[in-house]
């Protein structure tokens, strides 16, 4: 029978290994804890639901996949905060969630949340990745914790009149007068001036630019002055109920021009629009965040949310992509540490192939994705189609639009 | 104003201290930073509306050119934080006087006067929402730069600092208005404007001294709010959030008392927080249970409650 015999010195030289053998394994933590902000009550509730969807979604998946591989298949838990549509809302979820220990933040939605968040989360080093909000401040604040992988509104407006001139030449250049209807709040305001400005450079005459306020009750007058200049292209810059109002209007009068191009638009990308007014929504062009049409995952995706009784809104992908991106970013990262995870999200590249966007190779410059790019929409038929850039189009433009 | 009148305000400030040193939550620290601020604007407006009687439901107003000012001289203008804040209280005080000129001098009271100062709140939230040196819709961002020498703290405990010794400040002001001319003449306009003309007081010109200093106060929260948030839009800041809540805090609390807002605000804050901490799971349910309790607590005003449980005792034992 032999016997172990452990001198004195060997014990004292294994004692390091055997005292640490319990904290090597809890160094993995049981799982991931992941903030979910989204707003779910107050104005913004819709959008912030159909965010909150997106993230279930990825994270299912994830989990599902075996978790994150790197720390030994630890699932992520979504711990989720409502922001309440306010940004005070948002820094109180983003207190909480930091009490609780999350690696990292994914959402906000609107820009004002997601500036006040990801500023409150930058005091703790919290990795926070933006969703949707466009605003250009986001990611020129100087903040190393966040980064935003949707394009934003410079890119966003660039991108808008670049396939503008796109469609219309590649159409035989059928539309050289444009009627610019807006919201006079700053959104539909400085869009109308970006218009006016750019357009004529790009061969569009801008023969009127119509504002109307927000909320608005009648579109009578604005259609009546469109009927009477009698534009190729609408190009309307308003929130959803005004549009929805402008485009039944123009339906009831039956003033059709050549296209309504729209670009950031709340209703024209919305299959809420599309399934309570079809006939008005039909053939409506947007240029937008929407998921690429080409990978199988997208379909399987909208089936999944369709399944539940919803609408297919471009928050799911977007919520969706971005929580895969922090789950690609932590694979690469290693550890649960915010640091290596800031680092890791910084250093992504074109290998982040897990997201549904219609994107080029990611690549994150002070925080923003250089890949990320808008396209165009349009309703035909029911559905809601890419229709440019043609890598991502799985349907031919309607325009101009006759009969 | 004597030192023992002075006493709770000091205790109040002793307390803020303490609770600074002591608790190291930040969620707790966010939720009593933003309930002082709360608590600042109904300071303000408890001034005119709950020793003056004039009830005004646009004190976002106020609140809202507070905070933009402070902002707009900060980031349009390199003005240092201090300096801006300032004259965001005074732009406050300014707005105060110049609204009171209009509607006092037009004689409106009541209704008529909470109706119109509700409308001057929306002029500018729509004129914030429309101009470029505002931000218009996007709004408008200070930027970080921590450091006391810019009125941004890295931890949330110097914040509950410098609001509590705003109200502290504010309540002492409510004090001495209390205690002085001013303040009895202000009373004797809410009880009977017509009897107090009558006694010699310059109705006008003591409501207007009133709404200077309410707006004054009121501002000072909204610069604070952009202080600690550093972002604010026109909603935001002229919202009618504020309005109702700088007018609902002193109601519940106690209308014309020095500490009726701050009982008010935390009573508000606390209830709104307390149903989201147990019923946040479900979206909306807490907004709903806090809608209930808002009501009962109106209803039934806190303050109120031991004379009510008295007043049952007697009605029971009575023959």
């Amino acid at each position: 029978m032999s016997q172990i015999a452990l001198s004195r010195r060997q014990a004292l030289l294994a004692a390091p290994v055997l005292l640490s053998a319990p904290s090597i394994a809890q160094a993995q933590p049981r799982a991931i804890k992941l903030g979910i902000i989204q707003p779910v009550t107050g104005a913004l509730a819709q959008d912030g639901e159909y965010g909150r969807i997106g993230a279930e979604l990825a994270i299912a998946d994830i989990n599902a996949g075996g978790g994150i591989k790197a720390l030994g298949g630890v699932p992520i838990e979504m711990v989720f905060g409502d922001a309440r549509s306010t940004p005070d809302g948002g820094v109180a979820e983003v207190e909480k969630m930091q009490a609780e220990g999350v690696l990292a933040i994914v959402g906000g939605f609107a820009s004002p949340i997601c500036l006040a968040a990801s500023q409150a989360a930058s005091r703790y080093d919290l990795p926070y990745i933006v969703d949707v909000g466009v605003s250009d401040q986001i990611v020129t604040r100087g903040l190393t914790n966040t980064f935003r992988f949707g394009p934003g509104f410079g890119t966003v407006t660039a991108s808008a009149l670049d396939n503008l001139v796109a469609i219309n030449d590649a159409a035989g250049k059928p539309s050289r007068t444009a009627v610019i209807v807006h919201e006079d709040g700053l959104f539909g305001s400085g869009m109308a001036r970006l218009l006016n400005a750019e357009l004529p450079k790009r061969g569009f005459q801008v023969l009127e630019t119509i504002s109307h306020p927000t909320p608005s009750r009648d579109m009578s007058n604005v259609a009546l002055r469109i009927r009477a200049l009698n534009p190729d292209l609408i190009i309307p810059s308003s929130y959803y109920a005004e549009f929805v109002l402008l485009s039944q209007t123009l339906q009831q009068r039956r003033i059709r021009p050549k296209g309504i191009y729209c670009i950031l638009n709340g209703a024209a990308s919305n299959f809420r629009f599309v399934r309570e007014f079809p006939e008005a929504a039909n053939l409506v062009m947007d240029c937008n965040h929407w998921a690429d049409p080409r990978k199988a995952k997208t379909a399987e995706l909208r089936r999944r949310v369709e399944a539940q009784g919803r609408f297919w809104l471009y928050n799911v992908p977007l919520n969706y992509s971005a929580v895969m991106l922090f789950a690609d970013a932590l694979e690469r990262a290693g550890r649960a540490d915010r640091g290596a995870l800031i680092q890791a999200l910084a250093a992504t590249g074109a290998g982040f192939d897990s997201h549904i966007m219609p994107y080029g190779p990611t690549q994150f410059v002070n925080g923003q994705n250089q890949g990320g790019k808008p396209v165009n929409t349009q309703v035909q038929n029911g559905d809601i189609k890419v229709i440019f850039p043609r890598d991502f189009a799985d349907a031919q433009p309607v325009y101009p639009v006759t009969g | 104003m004597t030192a023992r009148e002075t006493l709770p305000i000091l205790g109040f400030l002793i307390g803020a201290v303490l609770v600074s040193l002591f608790v190291t939550s930040n969620v707790v620290l966010n939720f009593l930073v933003f309930t002082l601020i709360l608590a600042i604007a109904a300071q303000g407006w408890n001034l005119l509306g709950g020793y003056g009687g004039q009830y005004s439901f646009g004190h976002a107003a106020f609140f809202g050119m507070g905070a933009y000012v402070s902002a707009i001289l900060q980031q349009r203008f390199g003005v240092n934080a201090y300096p801006a804040v300032a004259f965001g209280i005074a732009a406050a005080a300014v707005l105060g006087y110049a609204i009171g000129a209009m509607v006092f001098r037009a004689g409106l009271r009541g209704s008529y006067f909470a109706l119109v100062t509700l409308a001057f709140a929306e002029v500018l939230r729509i004129l914030a929402n429309a101009t470029e040196i505002t931000g218009g819709a996007a709004g408008l961002l200070i930027s970080l730069n921590l450091g006391a020498g810019n009125l941004q703290f890295a931890d949330r405990s110097s914040f509950l600092i410098l609001g509590a010794v705003l109200l502290a400040l504010a309540m002492l002001i409510t004090l001495a208005l209390e205690k002085s001319r001013l303040g009895a003449q202000l009373v004797a306009v809410r009880e009977n404007e017509s009897a107090a003309a009558a006694l010699g007081v310059d109705i006008l010109a003591v409501k207007l001294r009133a709404i200077s200093l309410s707006a004054a106060l009121t501002g000072a929260a909204g610069a604070l709010y952009a202080q600690y948030f550093l972002y604010i839009d026109s909603n935001i800041a002229f919202g009618t959030w504020i309005s109702v809540e700088a007018l609902l805090a002193p109601i519940i609390g106690g209308a014309g008392t020095v500490f009726g807002p701050l009982i008010g605000a935390l009573i508000l804050q606390g209830l709104s927080e307390g149903t989201k901490l147990l019923i946040g799971k479900i979206p909306g349910l807490d907004l709903i249970i806090f809608g209930v309790l808002l009501i009962l607590v109106v209803r039934f005003p806190l303050h109120r409650i031991p004379g009510l449980l008295a007043a049952r005792w007697r009605g029971k034992g009575a023959p």
